[in-house]
């Protein structure tokens, strides 16, 4: 795991234009997947088609623009499918004994914030490598969430503004579509604008040198442990107004589908390298080919295989471009 | 991700033999104290009975930690361990309900693992792609194929062979199980390997410093390659020994246990930066985790509390780890 941080530094001068194309295989992949599919099947193309795969990316767009920051400072998280879950639960049955949304996602904030606090005080204060902190994470919320309730926690409010969070539309598009692109938005200024995004990326690229240069470079990871859990509390919430109810099965590979669309966007694990676009176009990927196998009537479990391959190819694929770059 | 404890290198082997003797020294401690523990509170947990059966169903962790140890050492991962289970269960179970003949579905299911650890490993060392990226991927594959080629349902051992059913009640001397046998053996084998056989030598040198060990004149690609066959041929062994426990290939066999393996392995002191721990540790990693979920169930805690327990032992074991390794090498 450790090979590419070496190599990876003399192309810095090319990094940019790296980025650049690295994204453009996706979209090209994006492409010709939209094309093939819609001359299998034309109702790709309707409305109502499009707004369901926004609809279903907007979940996973939303964690996995917290996940980008995070994996881009050299960390990851396992726990949010877990978190997910529970949230929503929790969201839930605080929104059955207030009837206020605000206070609802007041707690499913508050708890998911603290997920990701937790989390990160583990990482940055006991050392604990984030692939094993976070496991222990999930764990404990896989436990806990059945301890906290046994059965999915029913909507007995009935609030229109908590229904509206899932199936509410502006204008023509979803609400959960329209919070997504604002929190992508917020999340990619923020990682390529601003100077906390790029001390991000310093971080994840080399972190001695960002402690050296003065910089607390535990606060920076513990500032993207944090906004991971706060998009997950926002997707959680989404999540149990879409089924009605807080589900603790909910969210079961969740964490797989979030870290898979963030690094089929040329985000890489090792840190210091990654952009948010990437991340939008590796969701959108990992959508349409999940719309399409449903549209064209294949069986359903491909969902699982075709993602598969598809990480292991892109991925191969944009090493292959960067030896010929180099040479 | 930010596998920055490569420093313990430089302290020399002497330093690094103490510091592993301390580890597994301590890890036994812990294990001691956890069995005393449920003796005193769980009932009928200090009996040779329930000793033995939990060696039994730590058998499965055991075997695939060895595989997921070693590829750790090597300075790589593998989390596809889980859905290879499910995945080389399909092959034994039809092959055997074909022919009647357990050699043929095990030589079925190892040449299917032999197969997925081609895979694996050609993909990561000659195609070098990021292997957590890379066994992320053949799992989903896996899974779902498993998912697909069982339509989810579950196929049933028809032939019920007596020599298969024995892998999962049969007993040595009426005593320790056979699945536990043939983990300690391969326990065994490999702790030889790792300490006294060149193979092992290099698999730390390549976990350790890549490039030292490539100017060593050590063939990096290569003892990657092979160490992800081995963790692919051992968690194979592990899904068969499973398969004859639930009598069936279920597909959805080994969920999780890539996680729980994981853990295992790290608690047992291996490191996941690569050159650091034994498989002695991670074996103690296995038990002591193993000896817990027992103890807690027969404490008569719901297995939900077993789940959040275990997570915060993980962290709280590796956060000591971490701890008292800084504290050496730093004081």
């Amino acid at each position: 795991m450790s090979e590419l941080t070496q190599s990876s530094a003399p192309r810095r001068s090319v990094g940019g234009q790296l980025l650049g194309s690295s994204q453009l295989v996706l979209g090209i992949i994006l492409a010709v997947l939209c094309i093939a599919i819609s001359l299998a099947a034309p109702q790709f193309y309707s409305e109502a088609n499009i707004i369901a795969i926004l609809r279903q990316c907007a979940l996973v767009l939303i964690v996995a623009s917290g996940m980008t920051m995070l994996i881009i400072t050299a960390e990851v998280d396992l726990s949010v499918g877990a978190s997910l879950a529970f949230v929503g639960c929790i969201g839930m049955a605080v929104l059955n004994s207030t009837h206020s949304l605000a206070l609802g996602m007041l707690a499913a904030f508050a708890f998911a914030g603290g997920v990701g606090l937790f989390n990160g005080l583990v990482v940055t204060r006991l050392k604990v490598n984030s692939l094993i902190a976070t496991i222990g994470t999930m764990m404990m919320l896989q436990g806990g969430v059945y301890l906290f309730t046994r059965e999915a926690v029913q909507n007995h409010h009935r609030l229109i503004s908590f229904t509206d969070l899932g199936a509410g539309y502006i204008g023509a598009i979803p609400l959960p579509v329209v919070i997504a692109v604002v929190i992508f938005a917020i999340a990619a200024v923020t990682l390529r604008f601003t100077t906390l995004g790029r001390y991000l990326y310093a971080v994840g690229a080399n972190e001695r040198a960002v402690r050296l240069s003065g910089v607390r470079s535990e606060r920076l990871k513990l500032f993207a442990f944090v906004v991971t859990g706060l998009c997950v509390g926002v997707a959680g919430m989404i999540l149990s107004s879409l089924m009605n109810a807080g589900q603790p099965t909910a969210g079961r590979g969740f964490e797989l589908t979030v870290i898979a669309a963030v690094i089929l966007g040329g985000t890489s694990l090792l840190g210091g390298r990654g952009s948010l676009f990437g991340t939008l176009l590796g969701v959108l990927v990992l959508k349409v080919i999940d719309n399409g196998i449903i549209i064209l009537g294949w069986n359903q479990d491909l969902q699982m295989v075709v993602p598969g391959v598809v990480i292991i190819l892109a991925t191969y694929l944009d090493i292959i471009r960067n030896r010929a770059n180099v040479r | 991700m930010s596998l920055a404890s490569t420093d313990t290198m430089k302290e020399g082997p002497s330093m690094l033999a103490r510091l592993f003797a301390r580890q597994e020294l301590a890890l036994l401690l812990c294990l001691i104290l956890v069995i005393t523990f449920f003796s005193f509170t769980a009932e009928n947990f200090f009996s040779v009975r329930n000793m033995t059966n939990v060696l039994g169903q730590a058998s499965l962790a055991l075997t695939a930690g060895i595989g997921c140890a070693i590829v750790f050492m090597s300075g790589e991962v593998d989390i596809s361990i889980g859905s290879l289970l499910a995945t080389i269960a399909l092959p034994l179970i039809i092959i055997m309900n074909d022919t009647n003949s357990l050699a043929l579905g095990v030589g079925g299911a190892l040449l299917f693992g032999l197969t997925i650890g081609v895979v694996n490993g050609y993909l990561t060392a000659y195609a070098g792609i990021n292997s957590l990226i890379v066994t992320l991927g053949t799992m989903f594959v896996m899974r779902g194929g498993v998912y697909l080629y069982t339509g989810q349902r579950a196929i049933p051992d028809d032939a019920a062979l007596d020599s298969f059913i024995a892998l999962s009640d049969g007993r040595l001397f009426n005593v320790v199980p056979y699945s536990a046998v043939i983990a300690i053996v391969l326990l065994a084998a490999f702790a030889y390997m790792m300490q006294h056989r060149p193979f092992g030598r290099q698999i730390y040198a390549v976990g350790g410093n890549p490039e030292v060990a490539r100017l060593a004149g050590y063939d990096v690609r290569r003892v990657k390659f092979i160490c992800f066959i081995i963790s692919a041929l051992l968690a194979t062994v592990a899904g068969i020994i499973l398969a004859a426990r639930v009598g069936s290939a279920q597909h959805t066999a080994g969920l999780n246990f890539e996680f729980q393996v994981v853990a295992a392995t790290v608690l047992g002191g291996v490191s996941l930066a690569g050159g650091i721990g034994s498989l002695t540790g991670m074996a103690l990693g296995v038990l002591i985790l193993q000896f817990l979920s027992n103890g807690l169930r027969g404490l008569g805690l719901p297995t939900e509390w077993q789940l959040v327990i275990t997570g915060m032992i993980i962290i709280a074991a590796v956060a000591f780890d971490e701890a008292k390794r800084r504290r050496i090498i730093g004081g």
